[in-house]
């Protein structure tokens, strides 16, 4: 049985930040370069400056969290986490981030394809003094390539294709 | 990129023999957070890193600043910074780490420094000076003081104390100090012969209301199971002595191994390493028990036995 996927989410946040170990900052809107990442953004393909720029990933240009997420950390942990924190780009809300790996979805008017799970990083832990490694184990978003670029907003509306 | 990149944005004298640095990011974007009394490694040529406390206003996010006195022989990381470091160079700094905290739930700070030894309270002062909290700062100098000009508007407050030993008897820790209270706490930054007149003055006060700083950053994951143990490199027969605890990966590298590395927290399979002996102590979230017979996780890793051979 071929299912089709019902799912409508939405953009909630969205942040980028220069080099690694900076503040992420809070943006209304973002542009995604096909092929390459976020202008601004410490991922971005040829000005790399990220904490594993060292390790260049071709499917790492656009990053992704599930709002969702932050709220069960919060409800598990007792542990509060901000959009601002978890160091993705992108925050949604109603989108299945786990179960898209390898499809292709809509990020407002742009294509994503969807290349891995992130895994959380124990210098985040450093990074926000909250012990956030284990509770972000399994829901530490998305990694993805940008297949057709474009601006992307809060608001936007985020859908399968 | 395993360091917060840093310019230099002013270099300026600082009282004697200390040069003050205010490090920014190449942008301006706001810096990684610190909490007063936090200190940041330097990440100089040649390996060498050296800790310095922050001191310059915490409120201010875009920029750290560091006060650097010349140590005596002159060869080490205070020379480079002295006469080679200059405006609009390039910089490698760590992420602050905080070791000397101010006590959140203290009704008094005391503050006690020798010399350079002021620069973590220059934050702490201005924190507590914000949050309304009642403080005291005893500087103990010869002759003229370091940051003389941030010390100057404390010292007109009466907040803060300069003693010159130069001039005046050294006065006795424990005079200064007074005797202990409900929540009152005391911190010492200065020479070791200072810390141990503070920690003598002090030994009679409540557990936790007594501070010093060490510059030694805590464990992330306290192990009762860790041990020492001699880590040796079986392709290049290089091996190092590891205090219980340390961390695996640094001291590799140091021994000239390349292993990948990506979580660094044991889930992600990056630094998959295969053992030759030992047996390792695995902390990670990925291998299965056949595979632990083999292979190790380095970044969480320690070793059962006295040694740990690996197959770099």
């Amino acid at each position: 049985m071929d299912v089709t996927p019902t799912w409508l989410g939405v953009v909630t946040h969205l942040h980028v930040t220069p080099r690694a170990f900076l503040p992420m900052r809070g943006m209304d809107a973002i542009e995604l370069v096909e092929g390459r990442g976020i202008v601004g953004d410490r991922y971005m393909i040829g000005t790399e400056q990220g904490f594993y720029s060292d390790k260049p990933e071709d499917g790492r240009q656009v990053t992704l969290f599930e709002e969702e997420a932050l709220e069960c950390i919060r409800r598990d942990h007792n542990i509060t986490m901000l959009p601002e924190e978890h160091r993705r780009n992108v925050t949604t809300r109603g989108v299945p981030l786990n179960h898209l790996v390898g499809r292709r979805f809509r990020l407002g008017g742009c294509l994503l394809e969807a290349t891995r799970l992130s895994f959380p990083c124990k210098h985040i832990e450093e990074i926000l003094e909250k012990p956030v490694f284990d509770p972000m184990v399994h829901r530490s978003g998305l990694n993805c390539r940008i297949l057709e670029g474009g601006t992307v907003r809060v608001g936007d509306a985020v859908r399968p294709v | 990129m395993k360091h917060v990149q840093t310019v230099v944005r002013e270099a300026e004298p600082a009282g004697p023999g200390v040069r003050r640095l205010t490090l920014m990011d190449p942008d301006g974007w706001p810096l990684p957070k610190a909490k007063p009394g936090a200190h940041i490694d330097l990440h100089l040529p040649g390996g060498l890193t050296r800790a310095y406390s922050l001191c310059g206003d915490p409120a201010q996010a875009d920029r750290y600043v560091v006060a650097v006195k010349r140590e005596g022989d002159g060869r080490g990381g205070s020379a480079f910074v002295h006469d080679a470091l200059a405006v609009g160079d390039a910089l490698g700094v760590s992420l602050p780490r905080c070791t000397f905290p101010l006590a959140p739930d203290a009704a008094e700070h005391v503050f006690v420094a020798g010399g350079i030894g002021v620069t973590p309270f220059l934050p702490m002062a201005m924190a507590a000076e914000r949050a309304g909290t009642p403080w005291r700062l005893h500087l103990l100098h010869r002759d003229a003081p370091p940051l003389p000009d941030t010390l100057a508007p404390l010292a007109e407050s009466g907040r803060a104390v300069l003693h010159d030993t130069a001039r005046t008897p050294r006065p006795a820790l424990s005079a200064l100090l007074g005797p202990a209270a409900p929540g009152r706490h005391a911190y010492c930054c200065g020479p070791a012969g200072m810390i141990a007149d503070f920690e003598a003055a002090t030994a009679d006060w409540p557990a936790g209301a007594a501070h010093v700083e060490h510059f030694v950053p805590p464990p992330l994951l306290p192990d009762p199971e860790a041990r020492p143990f001699t880590l040796v490199l079986a392709r290049s027969g290089r091996e190092a002595a590891l205090p219980a605890g340390a961390p695996l990966l640094p001291a590799i590298r140091a021994l000239g191994g390349a292993v990948e590395a990506s979580c660094e927290g044991g889930i992600c399979g990056a630094c998959r390493v295969r053992w030759l002996e030992g047996p390792p102590l695995h902390r990670d979230r990925v291998l299965s028990p056949a595979e632990r017979e083999r292979d190790v996780m380095a970044c969480v890793a320690g070793c059962a036995g006295p040694r740990l051979v690996l197959d770099l």
